[in-house]
């Protein structure tokens, strides 16, 4: 069975693309065929994030508008089998593409795919309705601030709205030492306020932007706790029943000291 | 210095809280969105309404409640408008 999930949220800059790279690593590790879609015509990232930008010849739009075979465009991951990622045009805008252009499109993909990935735009206007078009599934990220929760609350409207039922949530960006503190939002505080279900939590962290400037999604890093969190997501995507941890920062004495000694700059979880 | 004590033994230190003002920003603001009516919007009816009661009752407008209230599944306009007493004794 073959299932397409847009990953969307409304605001920009919450982690829509880190998160679609890093799900698409996870879900290919895990033995599936993945396919990632980059429907942010104009302002293409994917290939960035994922370290695949000197490879791009053709796009998303060169293949709707017949101007070559959908398998053509598509590069091949050389890390990990079974990953592939349709870019987007840089230098077109988001009206070259149609929601039923999408629709066939994804069709196509899901003959050869076990999941189809699309990240999608920020925004509620032309990139988010082809985004979702051809959806099965919605994957809604937020981090945990009044505006993004804000926008997030708009999006489950109008994707149950475009008969996407259940979309599920990414919390992402996460500073546990931060709510704690009461200086955050718990978890619990925005899925009481949103009313829909935690597909995962991932912490804020320096390694998104290192891995991001190595083009090496942190998903592909064994021993990272941040990869292990994008892992575990894509398990429960895979109908896994994994339990979502608390991020709880260790404290004590040695983790501490290490923080203060600059051995580790960072939370440690 | 024992806050230092604290830190190194890892127990958290106090912030100051903002996460409650998040939270009920938020959840008011949601509520104004699923109506599409501002809070200033909501304030200028009140003020109207207000106008009206003014003509039959006396009241206390500084006791006055006007609101937008979530309950389970459905979104209430509430009110509390305290009455004052009038002595209705004829000279
Ligand atoms: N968990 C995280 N920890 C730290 N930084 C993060 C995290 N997630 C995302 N970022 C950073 O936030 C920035 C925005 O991320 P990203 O490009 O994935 O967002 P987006 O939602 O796709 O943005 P846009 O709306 O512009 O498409 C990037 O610099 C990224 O490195
Ligand atoms: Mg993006």
């Amino acid at each position: 069975m073959s299932e397409c999930i847009v990953v969307t949220s409304g605001k920009g800059g919450v982690g829509k693309t880190t998160t679609s790279a890093n799900l698409a690593v996870s879900l290919a590790l895990a033995g599936n065929k993945v396919v990632v879609v980059d429907a942010d015509i104009g302002l293409r990232n994917l290939d960035v994030i994922l370290g695949l930008e000197n490879r791009i010849v053709f796009d998303l739009v060169n293949v709707i508008e017949g101007e070559c075979k959908l398998k053509v465009a598509l590069i091949k991951d050389k890390r990990v089998p079974g990953l592939y990622l349709l870019p987007a045009a840089q230098t077109r805008d988001k009206n070259a593409v149609t929601p039923d252009d999408m629709r066939r499109l994804v069709a196509d993909l899901k003959k050869e795919f076990d999941y189809v990935l699309i990240d999608c735009p920020a925004g509620i206007e032309q990139g988010f309705k082809n985004s979702i078009a051809g959806a099965d599934r919605a994957i809604i990220v937020t981090t945990p601030e009044v505006s993004a929760i804000r926008d997030a609350d708009r999006i489950v409207g109008l994707v149950e709205a475009h008969e996407l039922p259940e979309p599920m949530l990414i919390l992402n960006r996460y500073r546990p030492g931060m709510v704690s503190r009461g200086d955050m939002m718990s978890r619990e505080d925005i899925l009481e306020i949103l009313a829909i279900d935690l597909l995962g939590v991932v912490p804020d962290s320096e390694e998104i932007i290192t891995s991001s400037n190595r083009g090496q999604p942190i998903a592909f890093d064994d021993d990272s706790p941040i990869g292990a969190a994008y892992r575990r997501i894509a398990g429960r995507i895979q109908g896994e029943d994994i339990e979502i941890p608390d991020f709880t920062p260790k404290t004590g004495f040695w983790p501490t000291f290490k923080k203060w000694m600059g051995l580790s700059g960072q939370e440690a979880y | 210095m024992l806050d230092v004590i604290r830190k190194m033994f890892g127990q958290p230190s106090k912030g100051n809280g903002s996460s409650s003002d998040a939270k009920q920003r938020l959840k008011f603001l949601l509520v104004h969105d699923e109506v599409a009516l501002t809070p200033a919007q909501l304030d200028m009816m009140k003020n109207e309404i207000m106008d009206v009661i003014k003509r039959y009752v006396e009241f206390d407008a500084e006791g006055v409640e006007f609101r937008l209230d979530k309950g389970d599944g459905h979104i209430a306009l509430v009110s509390n408008v305290p009455v004052r007493r009038v002595n209705n004794t004829r000279d």
